[in-house]
């Protein structure tokens, strides 16, 4: 490049600190609001008309290039060259943002308002028996699936937390020298289909003579359950600082009281926080209690013997069942499902929060 | 130190931790053998699942990966998961593509846009929609979701249906096509894509954009040439972990997506698909031992795809936090 082609500007300061100019403001407003109410009276006054107009095309092809090109005029006109480019960014990103939390929204709402209907106090007491996909909604419940999940998720609670834990101590406390290797065992364990999961449990267990049983299903969960809790535990071990370690360390303690008595109180809330969402991360898993597990209309306490329901698996066969009064119970089951997890959701963040 | 002579320096000890009690050795022994059993379960997935898969990769050679049938009442049986196999990947590459932009601004908006407060309630949000359970999702996919994106299918057809090919689409049903289960499950990906990408952010340099800042750049151009550059193997990490997950998700698929034993290469709304997983889930109730064994051999094939991704994307996302140590 010769010096020639070289082009010299001037920067122009933008005085972030001048005060506020008042012409600025105004249209900065008026382009954030115009495009959006345009389209909205558009719309309206359209179908008055009796017009038909379609909303995911007027949103694609007549808001959101007016909103580009509005934001896009005010910017390079208070903020010249890179005003503009900026002005697309802030545009697209607040609608792609706008549009992910709009489906979350809509998760949300569809499942409340729809599980709403089947929920009732019977829903919650009783069981299944006598009822078919057709059966009207006051009668039945899912109970027994209630009962079932809480059952299931509490042996693969038990079987998992000290195998998570151990293994979240072995990568911070006692240094093994096979970190590495199971640092990425887990993380590709985390990465198992769910599915795969179940089919392992069948062909270890089932296809050996076991009879499916809650017990089969809690089974196939401990491998989508562990990567999480010795995850997170892991995380949360990890932020105790060392000092405090080599603290216990430098007054003669071994190293197992240094973990139980410094170290395990320190990080405590941070291990609960990797029971509850390693909780939630299986309560609704489908897949595997598919596969492991029989479903069974009647109320079954003994998660060793004998087919029980689930949950996820009461859902699936509602859901698969296609009447509208049968989805309509896996409706309400989701609801249920998404209570569960709402209540360890921030049962964690509580615990979570004490840290700080 | 003395001026004269050779000061020996002593070599540096190594610092170990050793166990030194009984109670001691007894602690580190539970944790070496948690920390075992995982690699045990690891490899008692893939022994059994291979010991039970084998009769079919016998049986059915190397077409069991290429090929179009699927009947378990011919003579002999015939279980070929070419399309499946095809599908998982359309859907899952489907799904990438349309969470990534979304997660990107959504990870960018939390970060660098939003007031603190908004920011703490969106990071909830995303938090609480990774924690949905897939049947939920599958659920509102198949009954709410459906509908919508079915509509939106039929105009990508009534208004880019001139582009040959990809959205070629027969009759007037536009449900169970890859484009839905590829919007559904991008739904579920988006979370994990965000976290990974927020994290990546969060734990930037604030001094390298302060100075771009400073320079005299605007949003978009230190978006463009500060914030992706440094924070382009983390993104490529989430993503490929969002492929992961997509590849294995299986109950929001099996309510969405229509199973049919046909390659449907890139012909995205028509309802022609099927994915391993979901296939393993509708066809396992019914089937008999030499089917099981080939629905054993479809699930080992998933496993070894997805541990490959997230091992990529977990030497990548490492690779993109050279300040994390051990």
């Amino acid at each position: 490049m010769t010096a020639t082609q070289v082009q010299t500007s001037t920067m122009k300061p933008t005085n972030p600190w001048a005060k506020r100019n008042k012409a600025r403001t105004r249209d900065v407003v008026i382009a954030s609001l115009l495009p959006g109410i345009l389209a909205v009276v558009f719309f309206f006054v359209g179908t008055a008309l009796g017009a038909t107009i379609d909303p995911a095309v007027l949103l694609i092809i007549g808001f959101l290039p007016a909103q580009l090109l509005a934001a896009f005029l005010v910017g390079r006109k208070y903020y010249g060259r890179h005003g503009r480019e900026d002005a697309l960014l802030i545009v697209v990103t607040i609608f792609l943002s706008t549009f992910v939390m709009v489906l979350l929204l809509s998760v949300l709402w569809s499942v409340i308002s729809a599980g709403a209907l089947a929920l009732r106090p019977s829903f919650i007491l009783q069981n299944s028996h006598y009822i078919s996909g057709t059966t009207s909604l006051e009668y039945g419940g899912a109970g027994h699936a209630i009962l079932g999940t809480v059952m299931a998720v509490a042996i693969t609670t038990i079987l998992t937390v000290p195998l998570g834990f151990g293994i979240a101590v072995y990568l911070t406390e006692t240094g093994g020298k096979a970190r590495g290797v199971i640092r990425t065992l887990i993380q590709a364990m985390s990465g198992l289909p769910s599915v795969v999961s179940g089919l392992f449990i069948y062909s270890i267990l089932v296809l050996q003579g076991w009879q499916p049983s809650g017990f089969t299903g809690s089974l196939a969960l401990l491998p989508l359950m562990l990567p999480t809790v010795s995850r997170v535990s892991e995380e949360a071990l990890r932020l105790v600082p060392v000092d405090l370690r080599n603290g216990a360390l430098a007054l003669g303690s071994p190293t197992w009281q240094a973990f139980a008595k410094v170290v395990f109180p320190a990080a405590r809330s941070g291990l609960l926080t990797a029971v509850l969402l390693g909780v939630a991360r299986i309560v609704g898993e489908t897949a595997p209690l598919v596969l492991t597990t029989t479903y069974n209309n009647d109320t079954n306490l003994n998660p060793f013997n004998g087919p029980m329901a689930m949950l996820p698996t009461f859902i699936f066969g509602y859901i698969r069942n296609m009447y509208d009064t049968s989805i309509q119970r896996g409706w309400g089951g989701c609801l249920v499902i998404m209570i569960l997890v709402g209540v360890l959701f921030v049962g964690a963040r509580v615990a979570n929060r004490k840290k700080k | 130190m003395s001026p004269q002579g050779e000061t020996k320096i002593p070599a540096k000890r190594q610092l170990v931790t050793k166990p030194s009690r009984t109670a001691d050795k007894v602690f580190f022994g539970l944790t070496s053998v948690a920390a075992n059993f995982s690699i045990v379960l690891i490899l008692l997935i893939l022994g059994f699942l291979l010991y039970q898969a084998w009769p079919a990769f016998q049986s059915q050679g190397f077409s069991f990966f290429s090929g179009e049938t699927w009947d378990s009442s011919a003579t002999p049986q015939i279980f070929q998961i070419g399309p499946m196999l095809w599908g998982s990947v359309l859907v899952a590459l489907l799904g990438m593509v349309i969470a990534l932009p979304l997660a990107i601004s959504l990870a960018y908006f939390i970060e660098f846009m939003a007031a603190k407060k908004i920011a703490a309630v969106a990071t909830t949000l995303v938090d609480l929609l990774a924690a949905i359970p897939s049947i939920v999702i599958g659920l509102w996919g198949f009954a709410v979701f459906g509908p919508v994106a079915q509509h939106w299918a039929s105009l990508l057809h009534d208004y880019l249906g001139w582009i040959p090919y990809v959205f070629y689409h027969e009759g007037a049903n536009y449900g169970g096509s890859p484009f839905i289960a590829g919007l559904v499950v991008s739904v579920m990906i988006v979370p994990i894509i965000t976290s990974v990408t927020r994290e990546i952010f969060s734990q930037m340099d604030r001094d390298v954009v302060n100075a771009s800042i400073a320079l005299g750049a605007g949003r978009a151009a230190t978006f463009r040439k500060v914030i992706l550059p440094t924070a382009s193997g983390g993104i490529v990490g989430g993503a490929l972990l969002g492929l992961g997950r997509a590849l294995g998700e299986t109950i929001a698929i099996f309510f969405v997506l229509n199973l049919v034993f046909h390659i449907n290469f890139f012909q995205v709304i028509n309802g022609e698909g099927g994915t391993v997983a979901s296939m393993i889930v509708s066809k396992f109730g019914e089937a008999d031992a030499s089917e099981r064994s080939a629905l054993m051999a479809s699930g080992i094939v998933l496993f070894v795809l997805t541990l490959l991704i997230s091992a990529l994307s977990s030497y990548i996302v490492k690779k993109a936090q050279p300040w994390r140590t051990n």
